[in-house]
């Protein structure tokens, strides 16, 4: 217990840190750029426009407003990918400064996925643009979809907590990471349908891959117009809780071995 | 007792050090498979206790590798201890490399605060100490533009700034302050003795045991992760000091065993272990020659050798004070040790007066009750004019003609009589060629850009000149020449030059210095490091009070005595110690006539000051001692000035 408070004492010392580290990815990452933070609405609404081009006539005939289906779905991919791999190079990244100074080593970690996280809140204006642009309809569920964000946000926390600690004594992480999400977009209905899939491969990604559920959630309020059914909102809240727990415990336990390795 | 604020029980600090390293998960099957996968346990610290009292400062020394900076790594929290434990009761500002968490790509406003926060201050905090963080760095001007494009000196301000903005308890400073100018590191020191006033716990590594002795009450110091020894600061790095020579001079004792089994010559054999011998022996041994250098004292150093007596520094042939307006001679002393800013200001006594010197409006004011320069001006005008002298005869003349009556009976007079041991009268007029008079309140003796002396004296400074050098002391050159003929290719000759010749056109004349060192029971003798004696009544020319070189010192560890020379100038006779080269015609033309025998002396290069029979300043010494090291490395570019 005494622990738990001298933990949580020691985040609040270093929030201030961790707001000034999200904004500094955010103002880093278009410092110079002429669009500057446009790009975060124009980036997912360019590829979206590619792989509609690309895609809406193989994958997505029977899918009405493709467009919107394709950039809800992908909206989520992508801050999945950006934020973990982000949070994979957090330690080895600031090497110097964990070896010079004591910080909590998980608000690198944590900030990296928090600005990932704000992007994307601020791409959901690429969404809007292109359900106006199309005519879609807008539905009242779309407030819950904070809900949504939250739960893959605690997800990515933990799945990036763990690849953090790993690719700090296994550098080869980073190179695999760009397959498996490769793997992972394919394996999740973001460019197709769920239901052209054979049966068995349908169920196993409803059962196992937790971005679906996510996916899933979020197109239900935004796409469809419907309130998510309790398997898919549970389970993601349960995949988010579980990750988050795994991911903390794997970084606790090597967190000390750090400074050796990097 | 109070508690301690630091306590550190039976810690052991453990790296697991793959004895190769292995960076990839192929690699790292292979050798599990193959049983490979060995960890060299390495124990940087073994076994450390130790407790610190709140506002004690504490230094850690060592040789690198010791595991100093692993200690204060983990006193400040980023090492786990592997065995035991480290308590800490306070917060810590760690100086561990300046700067660390700045981000190049932000401007320096953005990285005051980031940098801030990682060192665990809130937002609101860095707000409210960023304009006084802004005015330590001195950084105005840009604080809008990236962090890149600083140099690194700026950088080290900014990061020094924002780590000292708030007084911790405890401060960790791992040789940081050994980058940037001088001025930054004066006000670094002295930020950091201000809060060592206030109460601020220390704990100091660097590899400058000087500065670890001035700053620090306790030391540690630690032998390939071992307590070595523990307690007051002096007496650890005394016996730190001693236990280095030790080593150093094992290391050289090894040296020339093996270099005699392998029948090896030296390069260059240098005759005199003074700043000349030293500068170039450092030189030619970092070109990759070997040097032997030879010393008939029993001490190197030769003049500008220091001796410690009791925390003073002793300056054992008479008081030598850097000064110098070259930059690069500046930087090549002050990269081998740490200065002070000791200003030389001497003061003399005429009977029961007292007068800054060198002739200055303090002087002036003192001696005639006036205060504007015009009027000085006028006055001694005014007294040249009197005595009508046209062409000076001898030096009385000559010096009358120059400063009027006043000032010569005086400051000059006695003095000058006392130097040369003879009358005025009887001394050639160009002795003196000019009395530099001085129009304004500045009693700084030298008109150089740089002045100090070397923290813990000039014998630390010559010693690290010849950490790496075979030296032998008590041996005489021209006996050593007689048994080791075949030892050596060159020689480097910094005796008299008239001996290497054995006086073969007769001697050349010197005038000499005797020394009255004492040890007085006062804390403070005369308040002056020089105080010149200037009438003739007084038998000595001056008294050196030798512990007001180093007032840092003597602020760190003031002591209730205090020792003095008194200086007798003195003729000089063959067999004694020779001090000043008499450079009048007769022994300039005596001296040019063995210069003549020196250039047929094929390798041999004399040197320094009774080598080349000049008087002369340390910084020229180390010049000349450069100029001659490069002329030996590069013969060929140098035609026109020494030998060859």
């Amino acid at each position: 217990m005494e622990l738990l408070k001298y933990r949580i004492n020691t985040f609040f010392q270093y929030k201030d840190l961790m707001i000034e580290l999200v904004k500094r990815d955010l103002k880093l990452k278009y410092r110079r750029s002429f669009l500057g933070y446009a790009w975060s609405i124009l980036q997912p609404l360019l590829l979206m426009i590619v792989l509609t081009v690309v895609f809406s006539n193989i994958l997505g005939k029977e899918i009405e407003n493709y467009p919107v289906y394709l950039l809800s779905g992908r909206l989520m991919y992508d801050f999945l990918k950006t934020s973990t791999t982000h949070a994979m190079k957090s330690v080895t990244k600031n090497s110097a400064l964990l070896q010079k100074v004591y910080v909590p080593k998980y608000i690198f970690t944590v900030a990296g996925i928090t600005g990932c996280m704000i992007e994307m809140v601020f791409s959901f204006g690429a969404l809007f643009l292109v359900m106006l642009f199309t005519g879609a309809r807008f539905y009242l569920t779309l407030l819950l979809t904070p809900l949504v964000v939250i739960q893959i946000y605690l997800f990515c926390c933990g799945l990036g907590l763990f690849l953090a600690q790993f690719n700090v004594f296994f550098r080869d992480v980073e190179h695999i990471y760009g397959a498996v999400m490769t793997a992972w977009l394919y394996l999740t209905p973001i460019l197709y349908d769920i239901s052209r899939l054979p049966d068995t491969l349908a169920f196993l990604i409803k059962a196992f891959n937790p971005l679906y559920y996510y996916v899933a959630q979020f197109r239900d309020l935004v796409y469809y117009g419907n309130i998510p059914g309790p398997r898919v909102f549970w389970g993601g809240w349960i995949m988010a809780i579980l990750m988050l727990i795994f991911g903390t415990w794997t970084f606790q336990r090597s967190k000390d071995r750090f400074v050796l390795y990097i | 007792m109070s508690t301690p604020i630091i306590e550190v029980n039976d810690l052991t600090v453990q790296f697991n050090m793959a004895s190769e390293k292995v960076n990839d998960l192929k690699e790292y099957a292979i050798k599990l498979v193959k049983h490979e996968l060995m960890f060299q346990e390495f124990l940087p610290l073994q076994n450390i206790s130790f407790q610190v009292q709140p506002g004690e400062a504490w230094g850690l020394v060592g040789v690198n590798g010791a595991g100093k900076s692993t200690l204060l790594k983990t006193v400040s929290g980023i090492l786990k201890p592997y065995k035991g434990s480290v308590v800490v009761r306070g917060t810590t500002a760690p100086l561990i490399e300046l700067g660390a968490g700045f981000d190049p790509d932000l401007t320096a406003r953005e990285n005051i605060y980031l940098n801030g926060m990682v060192l665990g201050h809130s937002r609101a905090f860095m707000e409210e100490h960023f304009d006084e963080i802004v005015a330590f760095a001195d950084m105005n001007q840009f604080l809008d533009s990236p962090l890149k494009n600083f140099s690194s000196g700026m950088k080290a301000r900014l990061g020094f700034a924002v780590a000292t903005v708030v007084n911790p308890d405890i401060l960790i400073v791992d040789e940081v302050l050994e980058v940037g100018d001088m001025r930054f590191r004066r006000k670094c020191n002295e930020r950091m003795q201000q809060m060592l006033s206030t109460g601020t716990t220390l704990l100091y590594v660097s590899h400058n045991i000087e500065s670890v002795k001035t700053l620090c009450d306790k030391a540690i110091w630690l032998d390939k992760g071992h307590m070595r020894m523990t307690g007051d600061a002096r007496e650890v790095c005394d016996a730190y000091k001693e236990e280095q020579t030790r080593m150093i001079h094992q290391r050289r004792e090894e040296r020339r065993k093996k270099m005699k089994e392998e029948g090896k010559k030296y390069d260059y054999l240098i005759v005199g272990a003074g700043l000349f011998g030293a500068v170039f022996a450092n030189e030619m041994t970092k070109s990759g020659k070997r040097c032997l250098v030879i010393d008939k004292r029993s001490h190197v150093g030769g003049n500008i050798y220091t001796e410690d007596v009791d925390g003073i520094q002793v300056h054992r042939y008479g008081a030598h004070i850097f000064h110098t307006s070259d930059e690069v001679i500046w930087k090549y002393v002050t990269d081998l040790v740490d200065f002070n800013h000791y200003i030389n200001s001497p003061v003399a006594i005429y009977k029961d007066e007292i007068y800054n010197l060198p002739f200055n409006m303090n002087t002036f004011s003192r001696l005639w009750n006036l205060k504007k320069p015009q009027e000085v001006k006028d006055k001694i005008a005014k007294q040249v004019a009197e005595l009508h002298i046209t062409e000076p005869k001898n030096l009385e003349e000559q010096a009358l003609s120059l400063v009027g009556r006043d000032v010569y009976e005086k400051l000059v007079k006695g003095y000058t009589e006392k130097q040369w041991g003879r009358d005025c009268k009887d001394l050639p007029a160009f002795i003196i060629r000019r009395l530099p008079l001085r129009f304004t309140y500045d009693n700084n003796y030298f008109n150089d850009r740089y002045q100090g002396i070397p923290i813990g004296g000039y014998t630390n400074l010559v010693e690290i000149l010849l950490d790496d050098v075979d030296v032998m002391t008590d041996t005489d050159f021209f006996e050593y020449r007689k048994s080791h003929a075949d030892s050596y290719d060159r020689v480097v000759y910094t005796g008299m030059i008239d001996e290497y010749f054995d006086f073969c056109y007769g001697h050349l004349e010197y005038r000499s210095v005797r020394f009255e060192t004492e040890r007085v029971e006062e804390s403070n003798y005369q308040g002056n490091a020089v105080v010149n004696y200037t009438d003739r009544e007084v038998p000595y020319t001056r008294v050196i009070e030798h512990k007001h070189f180093e007032p840092e010192a003597e602020q760190e560890h003031p002591k209730d005595f205090s020792i003095i020379s008194r200086e007798y100038s003195t003729e000089w006779h063959p067999g004694m110690e020779p001090y000043y080269p008499v450079n009048d015609e007769k022994n300039n033309a005596l001296y040019e006539k063995y210069r003549e025998l020196a250039e047929k002396e094929k390798n041999v290069i004399f040197g320094g000051r009774l080598g080349s029979y000049r008087y002369y300043d340390m910084d020229k010494v180390i010049a000349a001692a450069l100029q001659a090291a490069e002329a030996e490395r590069m013969p060929w570019l140098n035609n026109g000035g020494e030998k060859e």
